[in-house]
């Protein structure tokens, strides 16, 4: 059980049910800045969750937190592999495993704890790097075949031999709003060479790696293309995964990652766009330096504005006013202590940031094995109860007072190509 | 003989391979190895830190003169050993049982030893009894404790219990970090000390050892 292996229940051929069609339209009128009939909520599970909200509230093996909650949106994830491969198990027991993967990555999971370890990684030497050259980005393998991937198959949960992403894609759509989703650079290099080694190669060569993470940049893109085309007429969002920064900044300086990622996440956002799919961008950390950027590469949501990194909805909204969209940021540490009343606290001030649509209710990340399922079963009913429009929140209602120079994003529906 | 100032710019610039040239010739030269590190390379990485805190520097640039500050370092510590220096303290340091993220505890490692403390790196996924045995085995007198995850965090409070069991708490400061990390949660688990980055590292070291 991981966080990306829910299935539909419903056969793909019933098409999509008159539920389904209503949160779609909850989504896309929140993205577009204008208030919903309530505020949408979704989240990232991850297996140990699920599984103990399953026990706490005594449901079946089978209980899926986004069938038995009505979410309102869910990601997929294809497989996004440079080399579409097996894994290769280097050492196996009941408690761990150790396997080499797509990445060329050696992955530790130790079943007991919540993400894996990389020991080591096949590209490691910046030469290596250099010379590395990918599978085809729109190879089919990726979209329409069963098959190992890391992202995945390696992560709070583990899982090989994960299904066709298409077929994924179809058994949630009669029910979800479904988003694909792609990761940027960023994540990639995490895998491929470790952080460590990205970080000190931007620092020794910047211009040699600036050339490839535009590289790997545009392999991304071209793979987003090759999704957003085997998906067509299926998704109905896009999400680009990319970590830049920490607790307190961006990992690299701002300047260069605007003069080599930035653009790469652009031009997906923008073959999204053309695509007629919002964007949802996913970067942990503390990204206020770089936060207006991706206002203007036209990201339709910022998700998840970890709490722990200082961010804060409501600071953003009063900051940039409707300019982006925000998807998350309601504190899971708050979530974990189970205390009721600091819960509600923190839900119903979160809830503030949807005033005017443009807010999709989600944690600040993704929901740890360390809340119980009755306080998300809790935090549901909030959101539920207090989240209907117009918005009205009681003693724990703030006034927003937005920067009146940002106005409301509008679509950019235009053909763009991913060649540098 | 090159001016020793290059030395504090090539540790400050990342620059591994001056920084061991420098060091190289000044102790052929016969300077003292501890006025290599207390003078030049300490003040460095102090500046380092400084730059990093106001994001002028960001991981690349620290982890570049990380590593020439470590190549210099390299040259001189068999040195101070010889002699009989004794480091500011030895730290053990490592990430809570279950976590595996190592970036940061890495980070610390660095601003650490270019503070002038001896590190004593246990890894990642750290049991308590590997804390207590790098207490009474390797003599650290400051143990440095990382976590990423708030699902690993409760191991910090573990940790100290069991250093209360074995006996060893009043032999060493308790230093905690890492992103879901507060000073309001190193006091209820009862840290002595809790920086927010790992160029404060050297700051809550100094604090603590006061």
């Amino acid at each position: 059980m991981s966080m990306f292996d829910t299935k539909g229940h419903t056969a793909a051929r019933e098409g999509r049910k008159p539920n389904t069609l209503k949160k779609l339209e909850r989504m896309n009128t929140a993205l577009r800045h204008q208030e919903p009939d309530r505020v949408p909520i979704s989240d990232f599970f991850w297996g140990g969750f699920t599984k103990r909200w399953q026990q706490e509230l005594g449901l079946p093996p089978d209980a899926n937190p986004y069938y038995h909650y009505d979410l309102d949106w869910i990601v997929t994830v294809p497989n996004m592999d440079p080399w579409i491969r097996p894994f290769q198990t280097l050492t196996e027991s009941a408690e761990e495993v150790v396997v080499k993967t797509g990445f060329g990555s050696i992955m530790h999971k130790h079943f007991e704890f919540p993400m894996p370890e990389m020991r080591g990684w096949e590209t490691d030497s910046f030469e290596k790097l250099e010379r590395a050259t990918f599978d085809d980005p729109a190879d089919p393998r990726r979209f329409f075949e069963r098959g190992d991937n890391q992202i995945a198959g390696v992560g709070d949960g583990f899982q090989r031999n994960t299904p066709p992403w298409i077929e994924t894609v179809k058994s949630l759509r009669p029910d979800f709003p479904v988003y694909g989703s792609i990761i940027e650079v960023s994540e990639c290099l995490t895998r491929l060479i470790g952080q460590e080694n990205a970080m000190l190669w931007m620092g020794e060569e910047p211009e040699r790696m600036g050339a490839v993470i535009n590289r790997i940049g545009e392999f991304y893109c071209e793979t987003a293309k090759a999704e957003m085309a085997a998906g067509k007429g299926l998704l109905d969002g896009f999400v680009i995964w990319g970590d830049v920064a920490y607790k307190k900044c961006t990992f690299m300086s701002p300047r260069y990652w605007r003069e080599y990622f930035k653009p790469w996440v652009a031009r997906i956002t923008e073959h999204a766009h053309a695509n007629g799919l919002p964007v949802i961008y996913h970067g942990c950390g503390n990204v206020k330096a770089i936060f207006q950027d991706y206002i203007d590469m036209k990201v339709d949501a910022y998700n998840p504005l970890e709490v722990k990194a200082g961010m804060d909805v409501l600071e953003l909204r009063r900051q940039y006013g409707h300019g982006i969209g925000f998807c998350g940021n309601s504190d899971m540490q708050v979530w974990e202590t189970g205390d009721h009343e600091a819960i509600r606290r923190e839900v119903l001030r979160k809830l503030n940031a949807a005033k005017g649509g443009g807010y999709i209710f989600q944690s600040d990340h993704s929901v740890s094995s360390a809340v119980s399922g009755r306080t998300y079963d809790y935090i549901v009913k909030l959101v539920r109860d207090f989240g209907n429009y117009p918005i009205q929140l009681g003693e724990f209602e703030e006034r927003l007072q937005p920067d009146s120079s940002y106005s409301i994003p509008k679509s950019n529906i235009q053909k763009t190509s991913c060649k540098t | 003989m090159q001016d020793l100032k290059a030395l504090h710019e090539a540790v400050l610039n990342g620059d591994a391979k001056t920084a061991k040239a420098v060091t190289e010739q000044a102790l052929a030269a016969g300077i003292e190895p501890l006025k290599l590190v207390q003078e030049y390379m300490m003040p460095a990485m102090a500046e380092v830190g400084r730059r990093f805190e106001c994001n002028e520097y960001f991981v690349p640039e620290l982890l570049l003169a990380a590593r020439a500050m470590k190549a210099a370092l390299e040259l001189i510590r068999p040195l101070l050993v010889a002699s009989g220096a004794k480091p500011a303290a030895r730290v053990a340091l490592g990430t809570v049982k279950g976590d595996l993220h190592d970036i940061g505890k890495n980070l610390v490692a660095a601003m650490l030893e270019g503070g002038g403390y001896e590190v004593i790196d246990l890894g990642v996924n750290v049991s308590p009894e590997q804390f207590i045995a790098a207490i009474k085995e390797k003599g650290a007198n400051i143990v440095a404790m990382s976590a990423l995850l708030t699902t690993t965090m409760p191991s910090m409070k573990t940790i100290v219990e069991a250093l209360k069991q074995a006996g060893v708490r009043q032999q060493v400061k308790i230093l905690v970090g890492g992103a879901p990390i507060t000073q309001k949660y190193a006091d209820e688990i009862g840290a002595d000390g809790y920086s927010e980055s790992a160029a404060g590292a050297v700051a809550a070291a100094k604090k603590v050892l006061a």
